[in-house]
């Protein structure tokens, strides 16, 4: 999913003023940060800056996709069919973040107050196993506001959704919606399943398409079929060059659409993509196993050998940045910055890392795949 | 004075089993570690707030504006050590609590929180007691061992010591600036700090005016608009004698740390190409602990295990007791001297030190450690 950067906004000097104030009595920039604490004793999980929401049930779709029906807190305030949002809930102890999209459509919310969120289980991975056992019960989570702009386009334009797996989820929302608020525009879903076992939502997508002239859709057996080319488009959505396309699903996948599509002749403008994690990064490499490393705020990309791995931070300073350092040894946390994306090893304790967004010590992490940094 | 370095062998046996300890204890760090600090984060929060409510009442009897103020020391000791200190090391980073995490976090206290990294994180964690390199041996002020020259104005270091422990949030503040000779002495060149000497000046006077708009503006006013102005000089008053407490606390629990009797200090070649083991043995000898009350610890941020706290920096404060019982072991194993005692017996030692090196340094006790 493409993480959107907050931009900065500017203050008001009252704003300032009042941040001042917050800062002097209590070292945060809000009061309520400050009595977060407190306010936990009453309501566990309360954040200042997160909704504190329940969830309601967790439903199974699939052997490995299951959702999370969820009924965010009063602070919430909605989001448009396709969006995605962070979901925090604690693991041991640790506050764990994931991004995912909403599902369900707004009209679904405005009725029930509650969002659904479809989640596939990775395999090996920290959180999405553990949530769906964690919730079994219930349970409470933080949800960020939605954020994203892969939605549908403003106007009447025809659309033509390509989904790969449990990249299915904003498209579910998004031809939800349409059902529900009478969206008369032409939309046709290409949906790519292992097998017909993990067509996820098939029976509510085909009430939906038998209720609705005006929206198809076919699902794509990748196990008889192979995976997506251009002759797939030409036989099943001929008018493809009119519509705008979206594609969602994994890496692999969205290349291979928006190549083959770009190769048909639809411009770029036309292409919509939405990635789950931050987004590859694309260049060329001479070995499988070398590891590109981004370093977004010195926009520079620079690639680790795996032959002679050095730590991020000589990587960094090899090409030309200058991050915050001190001892070198991963003792003094200075060079401590956010990682985005990918896996490190932390070469003093040995130990891999998530994939996800975490906190890491550049002086002591080795880039073992690709790695976004904040940097 | 500095220390003889044992083998190689028992260094990598050393350093084998120290990592052990840590691995051991890292694994073992989760929900018990986060349900400790949120709990001393709250009590932290209660004893402020409650201390300055409990101070307003002073006005119908003063026991209770004296109630307050113990109150709203013991808060900005927590805040300072077990929370601020600990927190700031990346103790409870893996949290990822946005308000208890090491790059955001800042503390009741004048000492800017990125200043604070800096010279304590860096300089005091990597270089400890390496005579010359890690500046808070002495504090700039005090000589506490013969590898610093005596001079003339050391025979009233007794004096400063007081002097330093009530002033010391202040003398933490300033230490980076001094050591840049930012306002006295002879300027360093810049280049050499990751921030210009403006933003430093600029960092070092903004803590400064909001900590005391805090303490000696805001809460007075805001209790001398209701109740009178006397009350805006109690408020004020109890509020400096809240830092008070807290300056001369965490002074007597650093200096036992570092400046006890039997510590040891390093010189700069001695430590050039230092192996890992090296690196522990020389963290072990440069620190001393002190044994005491489950209060006592935590009231001391856990710097009672001060050996510990320089072996593994970033472990949770939490579990620096377990790790405490190993290290001894380790230690005795390999004839390594671990240093505590209470906290009477160890300051005792520090007063003597301060007391000891005030004086000129003997010719023939030169010669003997020669």
């Amino acid at each position: 999913m493409s993480q959107a950067e907050t931009s900065v906004q500017s203050v008001t000097p009252l704003e300032r003023a009042r941040q001042w104030v917050s800062q002097s009595l209590t070292q945060e920039n809000q009061i309520t940060a400050y009595l977060e604490p407190l306010i936990q004793v009453v309501l566990p999980g309360w954040t200042t800056d997160a909704v504190r929401s329940k969830v309601i049930q967790v439903r199974p779709e699939t052997n490995d996709v299951y959702t999370l029906v969820i009924r965010p807190g009063k602070r919430w305030k909605g989001f448009k069919a396709g969006q995605h949002l962070q979901i925090t809930a604690e693991q041991n102890g640790s506050l764990q973040t994931r991004f995912f999209s909403v599902s369900s459509a707004p009209a679904y919310f405005k009725k029930t107050g509650l969002i659904e969120m479809s989640i596939r289980v990775q395999e090996g991975g920290r959180v999405t196993p553990w949530l769906r056992d964690a919730f079994a019960a219930g349970g409470i989570c933080n949800l960020s506001p939605a954020e994203g702009d892969f939605t549908l386009p403003e106007g009447n334009q025809p659309v033509l959704m390509i989904a790969g797996g449990s990249g299915i989820t904003p498209f579910r929302s998004m031809l939800s919606q349409m059902a529900a608020s009478g969206d008369k525009r032409d939309a046709h879903l290409m949906f790519y399943v292992r097998d017909a076992s993990n067509a996820l939502f098939q029976e509510e997508f085909e009430k939906i398409a038998a209720e609705h002239d005006n929206i198809r859709v076919t699902f794509m057996n990748s196990a008889e079929k192979g995976v997506f080319s251009a002759e797939h488009i030409k036989e099943i959505c001929p008018d493809f060059a009119e519509r705008k396309v979206m594609i969602c699903g994994p890496t692999p996948m969205i290349q291979l659409v928006r190549q083959v599509v770009s190769g048909e002749g639809v411009s770029a403008d036309n292409i919509m993509f939405e990635y789950f994690g931050a987004a590859p990064i694309e260049l060329d490499r001479a070995d499988a196993k070398d590891a590109y490393v981004s370093f977004e705020k010195g926009g520079v990309a620079a690639i680790s050998s795996a032959e002679n791995p050095v730590s991020l931070l000589e990587l960094a300073e090899q090409n030309g940045l200058k991050p915050l350092a001190g001892c070198r040894v991963g003792v003094c946390h200075q060079c401590k910055c956010t990682k985005k994306s990918g896996v490190v090893l932390n070469t003093l304790t040995g130990q891999y890392s998530d994939t996800g967004r975490e906190d890491i010590q550049l002086c002591v992490s080795v880039p073992v795949n690709d790695v976004v940094l904040d940097v | 004075m500095t220390t003889p370095i044992p083998s190689a062998d028992t260094l990598e046996s050393f350093h084998k089993e120290l990592d052990e300890i840590r691995d051991d204890l890292m694994a073992k760090v989760g929900e018990e570690d986060a349900r400790y600090i949120r709990r001393i984060v709250r009590v932290q929060r209660f004893l402020e707030l409650g201390g300055r409510a409990v101070m307003v009442a002073g006005f119908y009897h003063w026991i209770w504006w004296l109630v307050g103020v113990v109150m709203l020391g013991c808060a900005k000791i927590l805040d300072n050590m077990e929370i601020g200190h600990n927190v700031m090391h990346g103790q409870y980073d893996w949290m990822n609590d946005p308000h208890l995490n090491s790059r955001t976090f800042d503390w009741d206290n004048v000492c800017d929180g990125e200043s604070w990294r800096r010279t304590h994180n860096y300089e005091h964690h990597t270089y400890t007691n390496i005579i010359g390199k890690d500046r808070d041996f002495g504090y700039d002020t005090l000589r506490l061992s013969d590898d610093v020259k005596w001079k003339a104005h050391y025979r009233w270091q007794p004096i400063r010591l007081i002097v330093l422990m009530l002033s010391f949030q202040w003398a933490v503040a300033y230490h980076e600036l001094f050591g840049e000779r930012i306002f006295v002495g002879k300027r360093r060149p810049e280049g050499k700090l990751p921030i210009s000497h403006a933003e430093l000046i600029k960092d070092f006077f903004s803590k400064i005016r909001r900590a005391v708009f805090r303490d000696y503006i805001f809460y007075p006013a805001i209790v001398g608009i209701f109740l009178g102005w006397p009350m805006f000089f109690a408020i004020a008053a109890g509020n400096l004698v809240a830092n008070l407490i807290r300056n001369v606390w965490a002074n007597i629990i650093i200096f036992c740390g570092h400046f006890t009797e039997e510590v040891h200090t390093f010189s700069e070649e001695d430590c050039e190409n230092e192996t890992r083991g090296q690196w522990y043995y020389r963290q072990i000898l440069g620190s001393s602990n002190l044994e005491g009350s489950k209060l006592l610890h935590i009231m001391s941020g856990h710097l009672s295990r001060q050996v510990e706290h320089h072996l593994f920096p970033d472990m949770p404060s939490y579990r620096y007791g377990e790790a405490a019982e190993r290290v001894r072991q380790v230690c005795a194993k390999h004839n390594i001297p671990y240093n505590t005692g209470t906290l009477w017996d160890q300051y005792k030692t520090v007063v003597a030190r301060v007391f000891k090196y005030s004086r000129p340094p003997k010719k023939t006790g030169e010669m003997a450690n020669a």
